[in-house]
């Protein structure tokens, strides 16, 4: 009697373990080679977050990056991720608001940066809308204005390719790719895309000095910047208006788009607030601001000196702008320069080719 | 004649358990199908025009919904079945039923269900079954499920116009469970239930939707998804 209550016990154990909303980790398969990437300490990161659901693996980076790359996913087979997100403008395309989708129509945000996404737990895009890198390949997959994908045209076309078919078998182990597959295998070559092997990097970890103006710049950095653009990843990851309209209209076709984060919250302090982007690799992800409305860092900076548009959700650390003399803004476009992580570019480059 | 006396036992002994047919099988058949109907009529999509409980007419194009976390219970025993990994999109051009397949025997008296997508499968959409974003109840930008998507057209009463009318309801706030009671439900029979979706629901008690009047007729989030919500939390979907 004793050992039937004792396996009852362990029965309702096993029960209540399968039954809680905690993820069920899967299993690992010994024939896939699964990993951490190296991680800088310049980083300030503790470890590397990713979901028990998908762990990274050498298998599955590969063919994530084989989809990124890949045109045929788009409806019309000629629109990739990498469209968007090419790796030598840091996986940005240089435009404010791109036409190169399917549809040729302009779209309402500028490609983000997508590197160190791994660490950007509170929320991806630029309004925080999507909660996981899993989720969120979802919108520019599908987006009829991005690469217009349908989901099963999708799976025909990866099931009816043998490679793709092999790969998917070997890394997720399920009879028939799901979409759930394809976006999990993208995931987890974006989570390796880090960059931390900067100048900046380099003098924090004493391997390179700085020059006086880089120098002076990274401390005018520390005064005006990094209470947002926090050190290390150089984001706060979180979402601010930064001033950058006083109004914001709301055509309801377009879903509060203009609202900023206050669309996904409905919390007025979230009103006309975007993701903090990072400062790392910033000489090459211009124009600047969710919808590119700057061409330069300089232009970036007028705003922030003279454009403050004042409303009552305007970020408190901008109430009275950044006033910088032009050898101060100097200093400090100096230093930013020292975030261009040119090895963290070359390696994702020749990927491409 | 060894065999044949083993034979003979093991029939008296089939016999002997057949005698005892009243006792109750372990597991019994379960399914679920849904009607749906709007203005005392079954429901088509695209052509029929249909009268809403406004007066005003309404022709609908697109009708689906998720049906989630299906319970049943015998509340004089406490016996409960719930169904696993339970996500039914039922649809006007798709599915409309939701088999349980053999489930424990037992005088069953409520059975419970939720309208949507419970919060923790509707925190990412990297799913599969009938939770894949293939059927186009994710959003892309806003990570979550449509729980109850209405589409159509309508004449607007004042302009005379035709207009459409999108519902996309889904958010946390607007995941709704439903108890309903059950007679007639034997342990040991198979069963097969009848549900009726009511469609007049969505438009009125307590929220009235005048459609004619809306603000926008495309109710996605807010306070008038909310609204809608509310009217499907309760006699939207009944058991016949």
């Amino acid at each position: 009697m004793k050992t039937f209550s004792k396996l009852f016990l362990f029965t309702g154990f096993i029960l209540a373990w399968a039954c809680s909303p905690e993820e069920d980790p899967i299993e690992l398969a010994p024939e896939i080679h699964y990993y951490i990437p190296k991680i800088s300490h310049t980083l300030q990161v503790a470890g590397f977050p990713q979901p028990e659901r998908n762990i990274t693996s050498e298998e599955g980076v590969a063919l994530g990056k084989k989809l990124f790359f890949d045109p045929n996913l788009s409806s019309n087979g000629k629109v990739s991720c990498a469209t968007c997100h090419s790796p030598e403008l840091a996986f940005t395309d240089g435009i404010n608001l791109a036409d190169h989708g399917v549809s040729g129509k302009k779209l309402h945000r500028s490609a983000p940066a997508i590197f160190n996404l791994a660490w950007q737990s509170d929320g991806l895009f630029w309004d925080g809308g999507a909660h996981d890198l899993e989720s969120l390949n979802f919108g520019p997959l599908t987006h009829s204005d991005e690469m217009d994908a349908n989901l099963d045209e999708v799976v025909t076309y990866l099931e009816n390719d043998n490679e793709y078919k092999q790969q998917f078998g070997l890394i997720f182990s399920e009879g028939r790719i799901e979409s759930a597959q394809v976006t999990r295998a993208i995931s987890q070559y974006l989570r390796t895309l880090i960059s931390q092997d900067s100048k900046y990097d380099r003098w924090k970890g004493k391997e390179e000095g700085f020059t006086e103006l880089e120098l002076n710049g990274y401390q005018l950095y520390q005064k005006n910047c990094s209470s947002c653009h926090r050190e290390g990843l150089f984001t706060d990851r979180s979402f601010h208006n930064n001033g950058l309209d006083s109004e914001y209209p709301n055509p309801p076709e377009l879903e509060g788009l203009y609202q900023g984060r206050y669309r996904i919250t409905s919390n007025p302090e979230d009103m006309g607030a975007y993701k903090t982007p990072t400062l790392r690799n910033i000489y090459l992800t211009a124009p600047y601001m969710h919808d590119g409305r700057f061409e330069t860092l300089d232009e970036v900076l007028d705003h922030y000196q003279n454009g403050i548009q004042v409303n009552e959700s305007l970020a408190s650390q901008l109430t009275s702008g950044i006033s910088l003399s032009q050898n101060e803004r100097e200093a400090l476009i100096a230093f930013l320069g020292s975030l261009t992580d040119s090895i963290f570019i070359k390696q994702h480059h020749h990927l491409t080719n | 004649m060894k065999n044949l006396i083993y034979t003979a036992l093991f029939s008296s002994l089939l016999i002997f358990s057949s005698c005892k047919d009243e006792e109750i099988p372990a597991t019994m058949a379960m399914d679920l199908t849904i009607e749906h109907v709007l203005d005392g009529q079954t429901l088509e999509l695209n052509g029929k025009s249909f009268t809403l409980p406004s007066g005003e007419d309404f022709t609908p194009k697109k009708f689906k919904y998720y049906i989630s976390n299906v319970v049943l219970t015998n509340s004089q025993t406490g016996e409960m079945f719930e169904e696993m990994d339970s996500y039914h999109l039922i649809s006007e051009d798709g599915n409309k039923s939701i088999d349980l397949g053999m489930i424990p025997s037992s005088n069953y008296d409520q059975l419970t269900f939720s309208i949507g997508v419970d919060e923790v499968a509707n925190g990412k959409t990297d799913q599969t079954g009938d939770l894949d974003p293939n059927s186009d109840m994710a959003w892309n930008w806003n990570t979550g499920y449509k729980f109850l998507v209405l589409e159509g057209e309508f004449t607007n009463a004042t302009s005379g116009d035709r207009q459409g009318l999108v519902m996309h309801i889904g958010t946390n706030g607007n995941f709704k469970t439903v108890t309903q009671s059950l007679s007639g439900v034997r342990a040991g029979k198979s069963t097969s239930l009848m549900l009726i979706s009511n469609l007049d629901e969505l438009f009125k008690d307590p929220n009235v939707l005048l459609v004619s009047e809306l603000e926008s007729t495309t109710i996605m989030f807010g306070e008038m998804a909310g609204k809608v919500a509310e009217n499907y939390s309760e006699g939207f979907i009944t058991v016949k």
